[in-house]
């Protein structure tokens, strides 16, 4: 893991000091609210409906057992003893007082941790795989330039106020677990015909009311190109990114109204000109940061263990945990553990100070003391020996985060909502719930298989609904709240838009259709067709029919 | 309204010509950039110091005809989050090598001045009562991330030069 030297304690600290001089004067009435606005959103702080919401930065998703325990700490002495864990790979605080978020800050400071960037129309944090240096089908680990490009778009003097939010997403893995096509910018590390390591730039997607999928800018970009070709395409978002009308201010509308080999074009003249001028990062900072993601000293051990069959076979609930919640490591006899934070009547990623203690507590003896966030709102543990997996288990399972339910039916992304959300027309919350009582059978949703719902509470999509399976976003209809039914879209490497199936429905009837949805797929399908492929192979209409009837 | 100077510069002083009026001998003059690109030699010559004045959907290729004729330039924002500015000024100093004074004018907040002035802003224009904050706001951080046009070299480069610390790495102005 990173770990922060002078420079980067000085930084943060730096920031603390002038949020809190902020702060005090919007205490005094030195600030109007108005003007206060721009500052604090640059800091994370939200004004949402019942109250200030605080989104803190877990860079790319990483953070150690300190830093949980110090998560936990805040939702305890801060807030109402839970955390909300977001897309981004952040965590939000749902009820600080203003007066108290300098003193949240500094607490978090001390740990490495801030909340620069996290809002704002800036680049924000910079999203990865949450398996990313733990699996065996990676180019190479990603979370080095990860961490470079939030060190180089951190307090940007050109490129901070944007026209709009601007993000990044990277992967050094074949499987997209990053949704890196639903990007402002997607980088995807590959390597060349003769071996070298580099990235596919993919430019231009987005979710919001107008979801594109992003295109491809170039097939190969060597890695030391990375920071000036960036520079080139920002600099011309900059430039000529829309400012009339904050709805077409992302660099989709931008990419879409140019063409895509007009913005090539103009980014690769400008990158031309900046890119052979000396760069500014040189070779022993790369190397210096790579160093901190060196792989963990793991040793080399049996793949089979006797005292996980023993287990396996005598409680199917820790059967299906292994089936589902665990995965293969690059170093034999271990596995990555995902925590999911979905159980079945709950708050898809929300988390207690006690359950984020255990899980720091869990970190440190069983792996690396290194915790990942998924933008799928679970928390990983990616180093796991196997032979450690019933102990683990068993003290998840306890503090109600055994839930066996990792890329299934019920592990669904679900936005805030009208619950919190000064920006949702509906409630988006009580319909995960209602779906995951619905389907409350273990058996039944590892029948369904791999099936991903993801729910937004309005149109600027943060539940992700244009890259569900099964899409649910919730719109205002005359004072009612009325959820619409997509289906088809993908997130992965094989990434599409999800297309509304046909007229909305309430909140009991919504849950109807998806039950509607997943009975056709039963029956279609084919083998071990997925839900998503039998979807794709048969279309909308034989769905269509059995949601709303043939008449 | 009161100046804020970021570099240290000399500042400029001038007038901001009249449409349709032509300057003094001599005269420091700031000119639409559609008026310079429209003007005469005999403009040039009659002037002394010209400055281009400049909004921020300005595309920088109209500046490229008159940067080497220009002594400053005043940048206009019509908006703090209208960061068109901050490219402006970098393309000024990176394509141009610009090297006279960049001014901002317009409601930038006290909370840029850093940016500004790492953006290639040499000084700002605003109202009295900000000014203690933007002075406040200048000595804020003591390194960043970016090299960048005020002097300061990037944390990244710091690192590993010898001699170097977080404190006092901007180059003397």
């Amino acid at each position: 893991m990173y770990a922060y030297d002078t420079y980067d304690h000085a930084m943060v600290n730096a920031r603390v000091a002038e949020f809190r001089d902020q702060v005090d004067r919007r205490m005094t009435g030195e600030l109007t609210e108005e003007e206060f606005r721009p500052l604090r959103l640059m800091n994370g702080l939200y004004l949402q409906l019942h109250a200030y919401m605080l989104r803190v930065a877990i860079p790319y998703g990483t953070l150690s057992a300190n830093q949980m325990r110090k998560l936990a700490h805040v939702a305890r002495k801060y807030d109402k003893g839970y955390g909300h864990f977001t897309t981004r790979q952040n965590i939000q605080y749902n009820w600080p007082k203003l007066s108290e978020t300098p003193d949240i800050l500094q607490e978090l400071a001390d740990v490495e941790m801030h909340a620069i960037q996290t809002s704002g129309n800036c680049i924000r944090n910079v999203t990865t795989d949450q398996f990313a240096g733990a699996v065996a089908d990676e180019v190479a680990d990603p979370r080095p330039y990860a961490e470079l490009i939030r060190q180089w778009s951190s307090f940007h003097p050109e490129f901070s106020f944007l026209p709009r939010k601007f993000k990044i997403a990277i992967t050094g893995a074949a499987e997209d677990r990053a949704a890196v096509k639903w990007h402002d910018i997607g980088l995807v590390l590959k390597q060349n015909e003769v071996g070298e390591v580099g990235f596919e730039v993919l430019a231009g997607g987005g979710m919001g009311r107008t979801p594109v999928i992003a295109k491809s800018m170039r097939d190969f970009l060597p890695i030391s190109d990375m920071l000036s070709y960036l520079e080139a395409m920002l600099r011309v978002y900059n430039e000529q990114g829309r400012r009339d009308n904050k709805y077409k201010a992302r660099i989709k509308i931008l990419i879409d109204a140019m063409g895509i080999d007009e913005y090539r074009r103009q980014v690769d003249a400008e990158w031309e000109k900046i890119r052979h001028v000396p760069i500014d990062v040189p070779d022993e900072e790369v190397a210096r940061i790579k160093a901190f993601f060196a792989p963990p000293p793991l040793p080399v051990l049996a793949d089979a263990a006797t005292e996980v069959d023993e287990l396996a076979n005598a409680n199917f609930i820790f059967k299906a945990w292994l089936a589902n919640n665990t995965g293969a490591h690059k170093v034999p006899g271990h596995v990555h553990v995902t925590i999911s934070l979905k159980p079945h009547g709950g708050i898809p990623g929300d988390a207690t100070d006690e359950q984020m203690d255990l899980v720091a507590e869990l970190a440190d003896a069983y792996s690396q003391s290194e915790i990942r966030v998924s933008h799928e709102q679970n928390l990983i543990l990616p180093h796991v020996a196997k032979s450690d997996l019933p102990a683990l288990w068993t003290k998840l399972d306890q503090a109600g985060l055994g839930t066996p339910n990792a890329g299934l039916l019920t592990d669904i992304i679900a936005c805030p909502g009208l619950d919190y959300c000064a920006l949702a027309n509906t409630r988006s919350i009580p319909i995960a719930q209602t779906i995951t009582e619905r389907f409350d059978d273990i058996k039944r949703l590892m029948d369904i298989g791999p099936l991903k719902i993801k729910i937004s509470g309005g149109i600027n999509s943060c539940g992700h609904h244009h890259a569900g399976h099964i899409g649910i976003l919730g719109v205002d209809r005359r004072g009612e709240e009325n959820y619409q039914l997509l289906l088809g879209g993908s997130g992965a490497e094989d990434a599409s838009k999800a297309a509304i199936l046909g007229p909305g429905f309430n909140e009991v009837g919504i849950v109807d259709a998806v039950e509607k949805v997943v009975a056709v797929y039963l029956g279609e399908r084919e083998g071990d067709e997925s839900f998503l492929s039998a979807y794709r192979r048969l279309g909308p209409d034989v769905f269509k029919e059995a949601v709303y009837g043939t008449d | 309204m009161v100046l804020i100077n970021l570099t240290g510069i000399q500042p400029t002083g001038f007038t901001l010509l009249a449409e349709g009026a032509q300057p003094k001998e001599g005269e420091n003059v700031a000119v639409t950039v559609e008026r310079l690109l429209a003007e005469d030699s005999v403009f040039f010559e009659t002037a002394g110091g010209i400055g281009a004045v400049i909004t921020t959907d300005t595309p920088y290729a109209e500046l490229d005809a008159i940067a080497d004729k220009l002594a400053f330039v005043v940048i206009e924002f019509p908006a703090f989050g209208d960061g068109r500015g901050f490219s402006l000024a970098v393309r000024l100093r990176k394509d141009f090598g610009f090297k006279g004074e960049i001014r901002a004018i317009g409601p930038v907040i006290p909370d840029q001045a850093l940016f500004l002035l790492r953006a290639g802003f040499d000084t700002v224009d605003v109202t009295d009562e900000r000014k203690a904050a933007f002075e406040a706001a200048l000595s804020r951080f003591p390194g960043f991330y970016q090299s960048d046009f005020g002097g300061q070299t990037s944390i990244a480069h710091a690192r590993h030069t010898a001699g170097h610390t977080i404190e006092g790495h901007r180059e003397a102005s």
